[in-house]
């Protein structure tokens, strides 16, 4: 799959020479921003890549997996023990695999994201100043309790087994979340995704925003990205924040000014069509029945889930 | 600021996704009548410039860089009822293909990012501006209306964190989501945002709004439209 990407996405930053202090700076910060544009095209080149894979999930109707993402998120939220998360994960876990997804990748995104969003966000409760409970690891003794205002801190601070139960408890709420939206997304193309939203009852106009908005983003971020190519092979010396901050201003008024010629371009195609102000998106085929099955045993297995 | 899974029980995110749909149709409502046939392509390009926004770092000083979320100076270009519809097409964008925000949290991130922030921003934007067409009472309203507009939706996203553990608690009493109240999550949230992160909102705002009235003033909707009655 790799060599199918584009080799502006392989290539790896060149150093840049701008030096820092008094003024001047060093161009990490455009070569950050930069590297965000790349990365969003590279992720969807792979998920696009991988959606067209021939695993067990990339078979199923787009409309039974949008449901089943809404049906599990809801049930991996409602959730309130440890074991029942756990069950879940593996079920997501087995169901990745069946579909042939490349498993390293999708879990040290997963576990990435899970680890920021929920287990660092939620570890500070895990202290008996947020939640009351069982000691397990102390870590500082003052002589006496302190109070201010609203708040009261124990003389002894540490660790509550209660916390650390609730910090798991999200942080694996997040992880099996995160594992339900990128199981789906690494096996459905985008756009067969915003169609399945239909079932959802959103409406065609709102799904052709997101649908052209996606679109635009891609071709707006390469826009970027060669602005800041041709950019930096012109400067000699280094850049003053002043000016730095003159053309990244300068150059999203430029992407504005480039958004709005392209929409009144897609717009004059849409009217030389014949658009007529009414938007219709073509249905999808009726359901397969291996369709109807995997529904029906996902269903099922939700249905369970909920009740364990 | 983007609340993931399972920080929000249904008691919080199903309201909120209310709200956020109510605010979806009176924006698409009033687009359509006023941009009539082009509202489709119009909006699709403003959430592709909303997103864009929030790709570039800007250099503030202090040696650091940051990346505004866009709200403000959406809705100062292009309107509070556009921003709406374009700050939530990239959020949902954002939830789904990059997990940034909860798929049950989108109604939640909506309301905050896409309706409060706009709304507030422009608000301010308007009030502080009054009559003048430029100098400092310009600069000081374009700073304002991204440092009140962000930490207002702080405030909202800080205030649905902290009454998790009063509405949603299980059987011994201990909250099923989001574990910090009100006294701790909103004094964070706002510490946060007045002291750092709206500071950097308020001058990227300022700093593109700048470049804007200099190079390109007739885009501006705040400017073009003075009554605000949009």
């Amino acid at each position: 799959m790799e060599n199918k990407l584009p080799s502006f996405l392989l290539d790896q930053p060149s150093p840049v020479s701008f030096k820092q202090g008094k003024g001047r700076i060093k161009m990490g910060f455009l070569e950050e921003g930069i590297h965000h544009l790349a990365q969003l095209i590279k992720k969807g080149y792979v998920q696009w890549e991988l959606s067209s894979g021939s695993g067990l999930f990339q078979k199923i109707d787009a409309r039974v997996k949008v449901l089943f993402l809404l049906f599990f998120v809801i049930i991996v939220n409602l959730k309130r023990d440890l074991l029942s998360e756990l069950y879940i994960g593996g079920f997501i876990f087995s169901l990745a695999l069946l579909s042939r997804i490349r498993i390293v990748t999708f879990y040290s995104r997963v576990l990435f994201l899970g680890f920021f969003l929920g287990f660092l966000i939620a570890f500070p409760s895990a202290f008996n100043v947020i939640t009351n409970g069982e000691m397990v690891g102390p870590v500082i003794r003052f002589s006496k309790p302190i109070n201010f205002w609203i708040y009261h801190i124990p003389a002894e601070v540490g660790i509550t087994r209660e916390g650390i139960y609730g910090v798991i408890r999200l942080t694996l709420r997040v992880i099996n979340s995160l594992s339900l939206s990128f199981l789906v997304l690494y096996t459905t193309p985008f756009s067969e995704i915003l169609r399945a939203l239909k079932v959802l009852k959103v409406p065609d106009t709102f799904i052709i925003i997101i649908t052209l908005c996606f679109k635009y983003i891609f071709i707006f971020s390469k826009t970027a990205e060669d602005m800041h190519l041709s950019k930096k092979s012109r400067m000699v010396r280094e850049a003053t924040h002043a000016e730095a901050r003159e053309w990244i201003a300068g150059r999203v008024a430029f992407i504005f000014m480039k958004t709005r010629l392209r929409y009144e371009e897609v717009f004059k195609a849409m009217i030389g069509r014949g658009f007529s102000d009414t938007i219709k998106l073509y249905g999808f085929p009726k359901m397969r029945t291996g369709d109807c099955y995997a529904g029906t045993f996902l269903l099922f297995t939700g249905v369970f889930f909920l009740f364990i | 600021m983007h609340i993931p899974d399972g920080y929000l029980g249904p008691q919080t995110y199903v309201p909120l996704y209310g709200v956020s749909i109510i605010f979806w149709s009176i924006a698409q409502k009033k687009l359509k009548k006023q941009l009539s046939l082009k509202h489709v392509p119009y909006l699709g390009m403003a959430a592709a410039f909303s997103f864009l926004i929030m790709m570039f770092n800007i250099p503030v000083p202090g040696g650091t860089t940051g990346h505004a979320v866009g709200a403000g100076i959406i809705a100062i270009l292009l309107g509070p009822w556009t921003a709406v519809i374009a700050v939530s097409v990239v959020l949902i964008i954002q939830a789904i293909l990059f997990g940034d925000g909860g798929i049950t949290a989108i109604g939640a991130n909506c309301f905050n990012m896409a309706v409060v922030m706009p709304f507030i921003s422009y608000g301010s934007f308007k009030l502080i501006k009054g009559r003048a067409e430029s100098g400092k009472r310009m600069t000081v309203a374009a700073f304002f209306s991204g440092y009140i507009g962000l930490t207002a939706a702080a405030l909202f996203t800080a205030v649905e964190f902290g009454i998790q553990p009063l509405i949603a608690t299980g059987v011994d009493g201990r909250p099923l989501y989001a574990p910090y109240p009100l006294s701790v999550a909103v004094p964070i949230m706002l510490i946060q945002h007045l002291v750092l992160f709206g500071i950097a909102e308020g001058l990227v705002t300022l700093l593109l709004l700048k470049y804007f009235l200099k190079h390109e003033r007739d885009l501006v909707y705040a400017i073009a439209d003075p009554s605000g009655n949009k």
